[in-house]
C-alpha cells in the first residue's frame, strides 16, 4: 500500500462506497444497496436498497429505497460480486409468497420454542423467553 | 456527504425510523443533532409485531435508540444538487483569487523587497533603494536607516 496513504493499516469503508453490498443487521435483516456514504462510527447511507428475505432456499426481494443505518446496528457487509450473482443457486418469488413462508417459519420456531419450554419446566427448569434472541436460534 | 449531514439535509421531509426495540415511527423530520437525537412532528408509532398504533403530535427520539432511518428518494438528489453548486462556487472563488493580475505582481514586489531586507541584515549596506518593503526610498544611507529601523520593529 502506498506509505502516503493515512489510511494505510486501518480498517476503512472507504473503498466501498458506489459498491452494491449486503448489509447484515443485528437484528437478522439483509439489506442489498449502493453504498453512498459512511463515517467514522460506521453510519452507513444506502441507496436503492432492498430488504432480501431468505426461507429455505428461496428469497424475496422488497423495495425499500434509501437507508440511514446506525453504525451499531451493524453486524457486516460486503461487496455483491455481480458476475455470481445471476447464478444463485436460490430461487427468487414473490413479495407476498416470501412473507408467507416467512410467517410460517416463525409460527414453527413459536412452536418449538414452546415445546422446549414445556420439556425443559417438567424437569424443573425454567427458561426465561425475555433473554432469549429469537433472530438467532 | 456524511450520513449526519444528509439526515439534516432531510428535515422537514417525511421519514421512518426503526429503534432497536422494533418499534417504528412515522413523521416529519423537525430537527436532528450530532448524536442523532432527533424531532419528529406528526408522529405515528407502530409496535414490534405491528399490530397497535400511536398517534402523537410530536416526539423526541434519544439518538443511541435508533437502528436506522428511511428517508424520500428525492433527499439524497438535493444532497448531490448542493454539493455540485458549493464545488462551482468554490471554483468561481479560485478564478477570482488569479484574477487580478497587477495586484498579484504588486504583492510580489513585496514580498520580495522583503526577502532583500532581510538578507541586508548584517550590515554592509544594500544598493539604493533595495528593500524596505517595496517602499521607494530616497538616498542610500537613508535607505539603510529605515531599513534597521524595520528590523527593529521585527523583533
Amino acid at each position: 500500500m502506498d506509505d502516503l496513504n493515512p489510511l494505510a493499516g486501518t480498517a476503512h469503508l472507504l473503498e466501498e462506497v458506489d459498491k452494491k453490498l449486503m448489509v447484515l443487521l443485528r437484528d437478522g435483516r439483509t439489506l442489498i444497496g449502493y453504498l453512498r456514504s459512511v463515517d467514522q462510527f460506521a453510519n452507513l447511507v444506502l441507496q436503492r436498497t432492498i430488504e432480501r428475505i431468505h426461507v429455505g432456499n428461496e428469497y424475496g426481494d422488497i423495495p425499500r429505497g434509501v437507508f440511514i443505518i446506525r453504525g451499531e446496528n451493524v453486524v457486516l457487509l460486503g461487496e455483491i460480486d455481480r458476475d455470481k450473482e445471476q447464478k444463485l443457486p436460490l430461487k427468487e418469488i414473490s413479495v407476498d409468497e416470501i412473507l408467507d413462508a416467512q410467517r410460517r417459519e416463525q409460527e414453527q420456531r413459536q412452536e418449538k420454542h414452546r415445546l422446549v419450554s414445556k420439556a425443559l419446566k417438567e424437569r424443573g427448569l425454567a427458561v426465561n423467553a425475555e433473554l432469549i434472541n429469537e433472530d438467532f436460534c | 456527504m456524511l450520513p449526519l449531514s444528509l439526515l439534516k439535509t432531510a428535515q422537514s421531509h417525511p421519514m421512518l425510523v426503526e429503534l432497536k426495540n422494533g418499534e417504528t415511527y412515522n413523521g416529519h423530520l423537525v430537527s436532528c443533532d450530532s448524536w442523532m437525537n432527533i424531532n419528529l412532528r406528526d408522529v405515528i408509532c407502530t409496535s414490534k409485531d405491528g399490530d397497535r398504533f400511536w398517534r402523537m403530535p410530536e416526539c423526541y427520539i434519544r439518538g443511541s435508540t435508533i437502528k436506522y432511518l428511511r428517508i424520500p428518494d428525492e433527499v439524497i438528489d438535493m444532497v448531490k444538487e448542493d454539493a455540485q453548486a458549493k464545488s462551482r462556487n468554490r471554483g468561481e472563488m479560485n478564478k477570482n483569487r488569479g484574477g487580478n493580475s497587477q495586484q498579484n505582481q504588486n504583492q510580489r514586489a513585496v514580498r520580495s523587497g522583503n526577502r532583500n531586507n532581510f538578507n541586508n541584515r548584517g550590515g554592509q549596506g544594500g544598493g539604493p533603494g533595495l528593500g524596505n518593503g517595496g517602499m521607494r526610498t530616497g538616498g542610500s544611507g537613508q535607505g539603510n536607516r529605515l531599513l534597521a529601523q524595520n528590523n527593529k520593529n521585527r523583533k
